[in-house]
């Protein structure tokens, strides 16, 4: 075991030393949270705002619901209106369907702004409820907006005596953005692409240039040197992960749990992808044919895995070979751990990788060669 | 086996399909011994002292080093030897100290490593990182780290290859260092010049055979031409005379010199005198050493290659 901890700590010392290694292992990966994350959250325009009018007499709505409405969905107010039917509970409705803003417009609205107005303020103004996510990118800023508008009306038609408010209502945050969906699908490819590259340029390297010639040469044996060159690779990831989770929690504000199921994917998603890049250098003769192997298989993977972008987006033949690819498992179950919290979908895609993971490690150190015959 | 013989090779081969690398090769190596194998690249040098060193296994034969043997006790071989490979390399990014410290403690061992660092002279170097040293320094470091276990044997495979000539220097002088610390030593080479100066035995192999095997000396007189003395742009009638000696002379028409191929019968003095009093004008005056280079050019009728040792 003393071999082990030597060889890891001679390999941390050389990964401190690196600093390309350390910028392609922690700092890209955040370059690209960042990236993705700014470009994705802000990217649409118009905001789905989703409303329940109440307040319906005689199966018609009322003046001063239509009016709202009609407020709301002017041309120049950046809204898509969704009606939804008006006897459904609005709060479930909104969970349920992650909604990230809910107007509801109740009964007697109506009624209580016609009164409001009329009397200039005296009765109570009307009210109207938006129920919305205030985790979520857009849920505050629909809020502002619809509290602005009305804010509008208020002082277009009444010379700004409120016989109109918004009620808030927040939900809890079961709408996930797109951060939610990436940073656990770029931990995942960092695991991959961190365990792979070393692996494969390290076998590569280490067999050209002598060093595994020298280590047989040594009492430490083949798999105390695999052992601790997995150790490694799991550490390396867990570093770049800590680094990646402070950023989404400082930068995007995810609420997400890292519980024993993300911690033991990712060290089985680094068991595997380490075991592979063994597999991969093999058959490769020289540490450029390595760099170039590793790219064949890093690069599709990244794409086809649903790491950028949900499977769901994707054509169906994708979808159907992004089902062969690990990493769309390791993906699956880290957001299943991490976001979404539903333990079983966790559970089922750590043990398809920790089954793979070991078969790869196996077969690696199995044909993981130290000398020629 | 003798209990005096360090390294024992009993008919060792390594086929690799139909080439054969190594061909059912014996030897001994005496205790405190260097022995050097002489032979040019791809004579099967690195495959047998590989085999010896337990990274390859024979196709059939013995060896045993250190009365342990090859195919059964590897790994109490490789915690009695120290082992420099050809153009030694390790991790990039440790220094010369954390370099041999990595290697005592593949070993379990708490060598020196001052000392070691002292021994191989690089102690203004102790905090440099590997890829930051120069070849010869690799070298002198490799064999630091061949020497963290207090090995009793040392398997150098080339130990100077690609070093200019006052690294190459640098390492002889440690090599021979070590020997005189009692240390069997057992090196390949392709420099003639190494053998010559270090080896107290060389065996000489070609094609996988070993051909000849003495010291080097035995090996020159066995083996080597005579020595020669060249006379300059000297008439050929200085060929009789000088024959009349008891010694073959030739001249070489296209340089005008000749060349006498001189015994131990004869001295030098005996030639010149022979020749001034028969009132034969000759000009400068070479004397050529018989080398190892001569041996291997005798027993196998080719060069050993590319650079030979010449300082």
């Amino acid at each position: 075991m003393s071999h082990v901890v030597i060889d890891l700590k001679a390999s941390i010392r050389s990964f401190l030393r690196n600093k390309s290694t350390i910028f392609w292992t922690i700092a890209f990966p955040c370059v690209l949270i960042l990236l993705f994350g700014a470009i994705f959250s802000q990217s649409s325009t118009k905001y789905d705002l989703y409303v329940q009018n109440q307040d319906i007499v005689g199966g018609k709505a009322t003046y001063w619901s239509d009016r709202l409405i009609g407020y709301l969905n002017a041309t120049d107010a950046p809204f898509n209106i969704q009606m939804i039917d008006s006897s459904v509970n609005a709060t479930d409705y909104a969970i349920t369907n992650r909604l990230s803003s809910l107007l509801v417009i109740p009964f007697g609205f109506g009624t209580n702004a016609t009164s409001a107005y009329f009397t200039n303020g005296t009765a109570t103004a009307a009210n109207v409820t938006l129920i919305y996510d205030q985790s979520t990118s857009s849920g505050p800023i629909v809020r502002s907006i619809v509290m602005s508008i009305v804010e509008n009306i208020n002082f277009g038609l009444s010379n700004g005596v409120n016989f109109l408010n918004v009620q808030d209502l927040t939900i809890a945050p079961q709408r996930y953005g797109y951060i939610d969906f990436f940073l656990p699908g770029v931990i995942g490819m960092t695991a991959m692409t961190t365990s792979i590259f070393t692996s494969v340029s390290i076998s590569a390297q280490f067999k050209q240039n002598g060093v595994f010639h020298k280590l047989a040469t040594t009492p430490l044996k083949r798999y105390e040197w695999i052992l601790s060159r997995t150790v490694y690779n799991v550490l390396i990831t867990y570093l770049g992960m800590s680094v990646m989770l402070i950023l989404g929690v400082a930068v995007f504000g995810m609420k997400m749990t890292v519980d024993a199921i993300s911690l033991f994917m990712v060290a089985m998603a680094s068991l595997m992808f380490t075991g592979l890049g063994m597999i991969i250098a093999r058959f490769v003769k020289d540490p450029d044919g390595a760099d170039a192997a590793a790219n064949v298989i890093t690069f599709p993977m990244m794409f086809l895995s649903g790491t950028f972008f949900p499977l769901s987006q994707m054509p169906l033949f994708l979808q159907a070979i992004a089902r062969v690819l690990p990493l769309t498992y390791v993906s699956d179950g880290l957001r299943a751990s991490m976001i979404f919290g539903q333990s079983q979908t966790a559970i089922i895609n750590t043990a398809i990788i920790t089954v793979l993971g070991v078969a790869c490690i196996v077969i690696g150190s199995w044909i993981t060669k130290w000398e020629e015959d | 086996m003798s209990n005096d013989s360090t390294i024992q090779v009993e008919g060792l081969t390594k086929r690799y399909g139909d080439l054969i690398a190594v061909n059912g090769i014996s030897f001994t190596v005496g205790r405190g011994e260097i022995f050097a194998f002489l032979g040019p690249n791809g004579a099967g040098k690195t495959t047998t002292v590989e085999m010896l060193e337990c990274l390859r296994k024979p196709t059939s034969g013995k060896a045993f080093v250190l009365g342990l043997d090859i195919a059964k006790d590897q790994m109490a071989i490789k915690k009695r030897t120290g082992v420099l490979p050809q153009d030694f390399y390790t991790y990039e990014r440790l220094t010369v100290k954390e370099t041999i410290q990595y290697y005592a403690g593949m070993f379990n061992s708490r060598p020196d490593v001052d000392g070691l660092i002292k021994l191989v002279d690089l102690e203004d170097k102790r905090n440099v990182l590997f890829k930051h040293l120069s070849g010869g320094l690799k070298q002198r470091l490799g064999i630091a780290v061949a020497l963290v276990n207090n090995p009793e044997v040392l398997f150098l495979d080339e130990p100077s290859a690609g070093l200019d000539p006052k690294a190459r220097h640098g390492v002889w002088h440690l090599i021979d260092g070590l020997h005189k610390q009692g240390k069997t030593v057992f090196l390949t080479t392709h420099y003639m010049e190494e053998a010559e100066i270090l080896a107290s035995r060389v065996g000489i192999i070609h094609n996988g055979s070993i051909v000849a095997m003495d010291t080097p000396q035995g090996l020159i007189s066995e083996y080597g031409k005579r020595n020669m003395l060249i006379l300059k742009k000297t008439s050929p009638k200085a060929v009789p005379n000088i024959e009349k000696l008891g010694v073959k002379a030739n001249y070489d028409g296209p340089t005008g010199d000749v060349i006498v191929h001189l015994n131990h019968g004869v001295a030098v003095s005996e030639v010149l005198h022979s020749l001034s009093s028969s009132d034969i004008p000759f000009g400068e005056l070479q004397l050529r050493r018989s080398s190892l280079e001569d041996v291997f050019l005798n027993l196998t009728g080719e060069t050993l290659g590319e650079e030979e040792g010449t300082i």
